[in-house]
């Protein structure tokens, strides 16, 4: 761009500088238009010489000879043809310089586009950059990131393997340990059973034991039976005994008393001798018996006297202490009754029997006056209220009266000052009037004089002085006129303020006073509905909000079915369910009443219920206990018979077993040959003794069983020789 | 609420009544809620008006409710009714213990044309919205000032309307209610340019 600036630049002042020396310019061209026409073969001085000559030439032939008109046309035609050419080229090159101008300014513009091209390329390069690095990063870290999250990856493979496995462990483990505890509840529920058979087997056989123990306990309650009957023959023949006893008593008591009669009867005779005697006494004690009784009954007689008259006495004193006592209580109301006496007199009128009644009906008159006056009080005093409401009343009004005074007043100074004006008006007007009254004088005056005056000239001035007479004259007559009018106005003006203030005057006293009271009245009146309005209106307001409504003009309507119907309902219902339920419960109070003694067994069993465990408790710890006690007792018996058994074999030689459940008894000798030797009873319970059984020992003894137990029927007998038999037999043997 | 503008700004007697009966809707809701009418557990939360509101979610209540609205919008669109009163009772007793009253006046709206029915209002609906919000506030408020209600309570909902209304089926003519020794509270009142809706609670006072 500098170069074709300057290059430019450099066209530009070889231009100028041709333009500016215009002369050589003109050379030039003649010099081109020879060069035209020599063509151009002339070496250059010469040309310039030639030149030089051809315009010393010329100008010789301008000094010297005239060109001829050929030429100078021909000069004239190159001269326009070079100014044409001239402005040509100056239009070329104006052309040519905006064209450049404009050719500049686009430079520039794109220039500045470019650049701002440039600028905005080198801007977006730079953020492609940045933006690249940005994403190279992001690229870096999430390749990074990858890389991490492969290795997370793998590490959590590997976790949840280990997991996994530890897991299949774990429930291989669960697995055998479940096996084992099923295992195991099987080998315990084995048990268990095993455990439950014997248990069963065991209660059975508790309970067979139970029946064999129940029937043992029969038969001893049965042997405890016959004891008792054994018990009671022996304490009636005990009994019997005493009654003996007594009877053996009582005899010999009889016995003694014999005796003693005797010695009575002995004794009773003495006294019956000494009987006369005692009759002679018995007569004197009598007598004095009877005087003493007399005596006995006087002194009564006299002591009763003694304390009747002792009371009288005392009742004597009570007496005569009341009697002083009302004599001093009847001074002082007869001092009380002087007194009300005064006091009616003073009260009654004085020519009038004193008496209650007169008092009583002094007191009423009094209480009527009393009551009369009251209500005179009230009466006044309602009136006084009446007269303060008046007041009231009357002193508003006295305000309107002031405040209406006040008015006129002012009306009053208004009609005064009206009347000074009117006053000042009319003196204006008088004066006016002397004004003109004055005038007119003169004016007569003057005609009296110009009447004169013509009078003496005569002649042609007469015509006019009476013409303007004439003239004056009727200005006389208007001025007259508007004197009178005045006048009369001034009159009408005097009269008429006079007249105004009678007027006035009438009305303030008659009218005015009476359109003012009704004006008060209504006032007042106006004030009392307004305000019996605004109370109306509150109460309306207040019915208002209070819901009232005009009942001939709407009318209230519902859904038949809405929420507070049905809740009234439900609540019936609930409220009949409840009184079916008291009806129920009722009777079944009055059932249970009636039935209380059912109840009360009811009530007994529920209890017994209550207490059968515990009684069954109970019972089972006292079984428990009887059981352990029928233990002991058994192993005591055992004992006790055992060594029973023991000694009576020790005493008698002789063992005795009972044999099975019938009263079989064997009987085996302590010097016995061999333990088949034994002999066989039964107790025979029809007759309470025992037949001897054969055995075959009791056959080789036949010889003894005759001898002793048909000679001498005794068993013992019997028994004892066998003994003493066997024992010798057994001495001699050891001998 | 769609139907509500016929035109943008413009209220028609039906529109302004759709309006009253939603007001009524939740204002019934909301006094059920506040006075412990039914057992809070049976209303859920609703955004209405800017604020939440507690809507019984029992079927029962929904279905009377919207049956009363019903025909108390038709009946607000003619004009026909005085007052709407929400009576609380006692289950047991009957006794009235509270009244709720929403008084109806009809306004001329945008001014008298030759038909009644062709009234309209150019009131905007977010103004009115905003008034009516205003009540719901205040009949949450007015728990703090309201006796307890202390047994089982129930509620109606009854129509005063002009004598010459037809009464539907499934619908009873009953008498008005009073309450003993009452105390009035007047609360807010919002204006659809055709309805005038003055809410007022009467209580019994405690004694």
């Amino acid at each position: 761009m500098e170069n074709i600036k300057s290059n430019f630049d450099k066209i530009m002042e070889k231009f100028n500088d041709s333009m500016t020396h215009s002369a050589p310019k003109k050379l030039s061209f003649e010099y081109l238009t020879d060069s035209f026409n020599d063509s151009g073969t002339l070496p250059k001085k010469r040309r310039h010489d030639n030149s030089n000559i051809s315009c010393d030439d010329s100008n010789a032939s301008v000094s010297s000879i005239p060109p001829s008109p050929w030429e100078t046309r021909r000069i004239k035609a190159d001269l326009i043809e070079a100014k044409s050419r001239i402005s040509k080229l100056k239009t070329e090159i104006e052309r040519q310089h905006k064209l450049r101008a404009e050719v500049e300014t686009l430079y520039e513009s794109k220039v500045t586009e470019l650049k701002k091209q440039c600028d905005f390329s080198a801007n977006k390069v730079q953020d492609v950059e940045k933006h690249l690095q940005v994403v190279r990063k992001r690229e870096h870290g999430a390749k990074q990131e990858l890389l991490r999250t492969q290795r997370e990856l793998t590490q959590l493979k590997h976790r949840y393997e280990e997991e996994l496995h530890k897991l299949q462990r774990d429930k291989l483990e669960i697995e055998d340990h479940s096996r084992q505890m099923q295992n195991s509840m099987e080998n315990e529920l084995s048990e268990y059973r095993r455990h439950t058979d014997k248990l069963e087997m065991e209660l059975q056989l508790l309970t067979d034991e139970m029946t064999n123990l129940k029937s043992v306990l029969n038969e001893y309650k049965q042997h405890s039976s016959s004891y008792e009957t054994l018990k009671i023959e022996h304490e009636k023949e005990q009994q019997e005994l005493e009654v003996a006893n007594s009877r053996i008593k009582e005899l010999e008591y009889q016995i003694a008393s014999y005796e003693d009669w005797k010695e009575i009867t002995k004794k009773s005779q003495t006294r019956l001798l000494s009987i006369p005697d005692m009759d002679k006494e018995l007569e004197r004690l009598r007598t004095n018996n009877k005087n003493l009784q007399e005596l006995l009954g006087n002194k009564l007689l006299l002591e009763e006297q003694v304390h009747d008259l002792k009371n009288r006495l005392a009742r004597e004193e009570g007496g005569r202490n009341e009697a002083v006592a009302l004599q001093v209580k009847l001074s002082h109301m007869e001092q009380e009754l002087k007194d009300w006496i005064k006091v009616a007199q003073d009260h009654c009128l004085p020519n009038m029997l004193v008496s209650p009644m007169a008092l009583r009906s002094r007191i009423e008159q009094l209480l009527q006056n009393d009551i009369i006056m009251i209500s005179e009080k009230r009466n006044t005093q309602s009136e006084t209220k009446s007269i303060k409401s008046d007041l009231l009343d009357y002193k508003q009004k006295c305000e309107i009266y002031v405040k209406n005074i006040e008015e006129l007043n002012v009306a009053l100074k208004r009609h005064k000052n009206f009347k000074e004006r009117i006053q000042r008006k009319l003196f204006l007007v008088s004066k006016e009037r002397d004004c003109y009254k004055q005038l007119l004088e003169n004016f007569e005056k003057d005609l009296t004089f110009s009447n004169a005056n013509h009078a003496v000239d005569g002649g042609n001035g007469d015509v006019q002085l009476r013409s303007r007479l004439d003239m004056l004259e009727k200005t006389l007559v208007g001025y007259k006129d508007m004197c009178s009018n005045l006048e009369k106005e001034l009159t009408n003006a005097k009269q008429l303020p006079v007249a105004d203030q009678s007027i006035e005057n009438v009305i303030s006293t008659e009218t005015y006073e009476h359109i003012k009271k009704e004006l008060d009245t209504m006032r007042l009146e106006n004030e009392r509905l307004r305000r019996r309005k605004e109370e109306l209106e509150l109460e309306l307001e207040h019915r208002c909000l209070k819901g009232d409504f005009n009942v001939g003009k709407f009318k209230v309507v519902h859904l038949a079915q809405n929420p507070a119907a049905e809740a009234y309902e439900n609540s019936n219902n609930l409220i009949e369910k409840l009184q079916a339920e008291i009806e129920r419960l009722k009777r079944r109070n009055k059932k249970l009443e009636e039935d209380n003694e059912v109840t009360q067994a009811r009530m007994n069993e529920t209890t017994n219920m209550t207490i059968n465990i515990k009684e069954m408790n109970q019972l089972r710890a006292e079984l428990e206990a009887t059981n352990s006690k029928m233990k002991k007792m058994k192993e005591c018996y055992k004992s006790a018979s055992m060594e029973f058994r023991e000694v009576c074999y020790l005493l008698f030689g002789y063992r005795v077993d009972r044999l099975g459940l019938n009263t079989n008894y064997k009987l085996s000798s302590m010097y016995a040959e061999s333990p088949d030797d034994y002999l066989n009873f039964r107790l025979n319970e029809s007759n309470n003794a025992l037949d001897m059984l054969e055995t075959p020992y009791s056959i080789t003894l036949k010889p003894f069983i005759e001898s002793q137990l048909v000679g001498n029927k005794s068993l013992p007998a019997f028994l004892s020789a066998l003994t003493l038999e066997l024992f010798q037999r057994s001495t001699m043997t050891m001998s | 609420m769609s139907t509500t503008q016929s035109t943008k700004n413009c209220i028609t007697l039906r529109g302004s009544a759709q309006i009253i009966v939603e007001y009524l809707k939740y204002g019934i809701n909301s006094i059920l809620f506040q006075r412990g009418i039914y057992p809070p557990e049976t209303f859920e939360n609703t955004q209405q008006y800017g604020i939440t509101i507690l809507m019984s979610k029992d079927k029962k209540i929904e279905e009377f409710l919207s049956n009363v609205l019903q025909q108390t919008e038709d009946w607000l669109a003619k004009n026909m009714i005085e007052k709407i009163s929400m009576v609380i009772t006692n289950a047991h007793t009957k006794e009235v213990l509270e009244c709720w009253d929403f008084k109806m006046q009809a306004e001329l709206g945008d001014g008298e044309t030759g038909d009644a029915t062709k009234l309209t209002s150019s009131k905007e609906l977010k103004r009115i919205q905003n008034e009516i919000r205003d009540v719901m506030r205040q009949i949450s408020a007015t728990v703090s000032y309201l006796p307890l209600l202390d047994c089982i309570c129930t509620f109606d909902v009854m129509l005063y309307t002009l004598q010459n209304c037809e009464i539907p089926e499934k619908w009873d003519e009953t008498g008005a209610v009073f309450i003993q020794n009452a105390q009035a509270v007047q609360l807010r009142s919002f204006s659809t340019g055709l309805h005038k809706v003055d809410t007022v609670v009467n209580y019994k006072m405690a004694s």
